[in-house]
């Protein structure tokens, strides 16, 4: 049986594509990325090699760093508020009929298959200062100085930003983890009620333990998700005012598609790639478990 | 309090709703009357929003583009990635863990942060500005988890079934498409939703490398559509956007089932 599969030739007709797809678009432009961030280059031609200095540059950058403080305040964003609320939503869809269940689930996953383009321009009107959607809340019920023109300030732009991001994807999720729901054994609940467990105590204790497989999926899906963070920004606010709301990624886009300056791109690049395997490293060494088996 | 939670979520479910509503009522409205009355349901209906969209905007140049690109990309990564992980799960060979290994570094990288070296690499490929120049990366991003879901897959499948080929006197070839192609097609079809939903709506790469119009796939020629407009005609806009949406509503409301079951596939797999 082995001499039939695998002959020298079908094993190369068999894995020659897809390899070569994914190393010549996936991984080979890690290599001219990282030579590319030791040199001075414009795009077009190298202008000769500067060590390290493309480095120190972008560390001395300010917008460098609100880029990160914006892209870390998403990530936070979708693990700390994003994660709980959906999952605490799958917990509530759980107990629904099964009329209502279908409502959410068609409802939820809405957001999410719409295009990111659509989603950030219809809240572009949502959070228009004169017409707009919050505003005229706020002014119907008298909250007239808690208005703001939320895009174009300081201190609003980013969680605006924010929670557009969380409505898009927190029905997705939820969905994720009502699945994960649906894989534990009923006969654990059974016990649970034979015991006289609340609903709460339910989730606590059983429900939640046993989700944490798919809470790590989940967890490393919008982890990541939202350290690559820019098309939403790229929409809404393209950047401002001034750099107040670039993310990594449109800072990296920035610096190199509209000032020119390649090398320093691709050292942001560089730099944020490290800080992508961190983080994948530390939900793979702190949040994996033992494998459970039911 | 049960009745009060049930209450707080109906409300977050409606609020996921609220685009829909929104963008069809916006798009029945006229310029004024997009202002005075943004939110509620429009005074008269008015489709004249539809047949400016229709002649501004490229419509079916961008959806061509779209469809392209999306089936293009599915095509390529299903049957490479599908025959890469048939040749990890069955033949034997020197390199096969590390290929597996070697392929899993894809789900690390995202597409995003090699912008520059790809845009650089297109351009020097001469693919900028022609199809090949968002389908072959595409392809090469998606293979990651297309050949690891695939592999668990062809794991768990008993290899009976191509000893009797085998025995039948079928070579190895036909073997793969005609009795392992139609037996994997649930897998195939839950990465073809879940590639469809990404390609479709990718962004950042498209941005960059479809620079020319006539190469602008939904998302991005909708964005420069709105640039173009600016926020003076909501209703436009509105119709625009319902537009562009459509093709997506449509295969949702078609295969609502399909995509969740795809989508948690992917979740317990991994």
């Amino acid at each position: 049986m082995n001499k039939y599969y695998s002959t020298k030739v079908s094993i190369f007709v068999f894995s020659a594509p897809a390899l070569i797809l994914f190393s010549v678009f996936c991984v080979y432009p890690l290599l001219p990325e990282i030579w590319m961030s030791l040199n001075n280059h414009d795009g077009f031609r190298n202008l000769g090699f500067v060590g390290l200095d493309n480095y120190k540059d972008i560390l001395a950058s300010a917008s460098f760093w609100t880029a990160h403080k914006n892209t870390y305040l998403i990530v936070g964003i979708s693990v700390f508020l994003g994660l709980p609320l959906s999952l605490m939503f799958a917990l509530f869809m759980d107990v629904q009929t099964p009329k209502l269940r279908r409502f959410f689930k068609t409802s939820a996953m809405l957001p999410a298959i719409l295009s990111v383009t659509v989603v950030a321009e219809m809240w572009i009107s949502f959070y228009e200062p004169t017409y707009g959607l919050f505003n005229s809340i706020l002014r119907s019920i008298g909250l007239e100085a808690w208005t703001h023109s939320w895009l174009t300030e300081k201190n609003t732009v980013m969680p605006s930003i924010g929670l557009t991001f969380l409505w898009q994807y927190i029905g997705l999720n939820a969905m994720l983890f009502y699945t994960g729901i649906k894989t534990i054994p009923k006969n654990y609940y059974e016990a649970a009620l034979i015991d006289g467990a609340s609903f709460t105590q339910v989730c606590l204790r059983i429900t939640i333990p046993l989700l944490q497989d798919v809470t790590k999926y989940v967890l490393i899906l919008s982890a990541l998700g939202s350290m690559a963070f820019y098309s939403q920004v790229r929409v809404m606010t393209a950047g401002g005012p001034g750099d107040l709301s670039r993310t990594v990624i449109y800072q990296m886009y920035y610096v190199a598609f509209e000032t020119s300056e390649f090398g320093k791109g691709t050292a942001i690049a560089v730099v944020f790639i490290l800080e992508c395997l961190f983080i994948s490293f530390l939900i793979q060494r702190f949040v994996a478990r033992e494998k459970l088996e039911f | 309090m049960k009745y009060l939670s049930r209450v707080f979520w109906l409300a977050i479910g409606c609020t996921f709703l609220f685009p829909l509503y929104w963008m069809i009522t916006m798009s029945l409205k006229s310029k004024s009357e997009a202002y005075n009355n943004q939110f509620g349901i429009p005074y008269s209906w008015d489709w004249i929003n539809y047949s400016e969209a229709l002649s501004k905007y490229h419509f079916f140049v961008y959806f061509e583009n779209s469809l392209i690109y999306t089936i293009g990309t599915i095509a390529i990564t299903l049957t490479t990635g599908s025959m890469l992980a048939y040749c990890l799960s069955r033949m034997q060979w020197r390199f096969n863990s590390a290929a597996l290994l070697y392929v899993s570094l894809g789900l690390i990288v995202p597409i995003e942060v090699v912008l520059i070296p790809l845009f650089q690499l297109i351009k020097w490929l001469h693919l900028k500005d022609s199809y090949w120049g968002l389908i072959l990366p595409y392809s090469g991003f998606a293979i990651a988890s297309c050949v690891l879901m695939l592999f668990a897959f062809l794991r768990s499948l008993p290899k009976e079934l191509e000893e009797a080929a085998c025995i039948d006197g079928t070579n190895v070839y036909q073997t793969f498409f005609r009795i392992i192609f139609p037996i994997v097609t649930p897998a195939l079809m839950t990465q073809c939703v879940l590639l469809f939903m990404r390609i479709w709506n990718e962004f950042p790469l498209a941005f960059i490398i479809a620079s020319k119009d006539q190469f602008r796939p939904l998302t991005v020629g909708l964005l420069s559509f709105f640039v173009s407009v600016g926020v003076s005609d909501w209703g436009l806009i509105g119709a625009t956007m319902v537009l562009s949406s459509l093709p997506m509503i449509i295969v949702y409301m078609i295969g609502n089932e399909k995509i969740e079951n795809a989508l948690t596939a992917g979740a317990i797999l991994k």
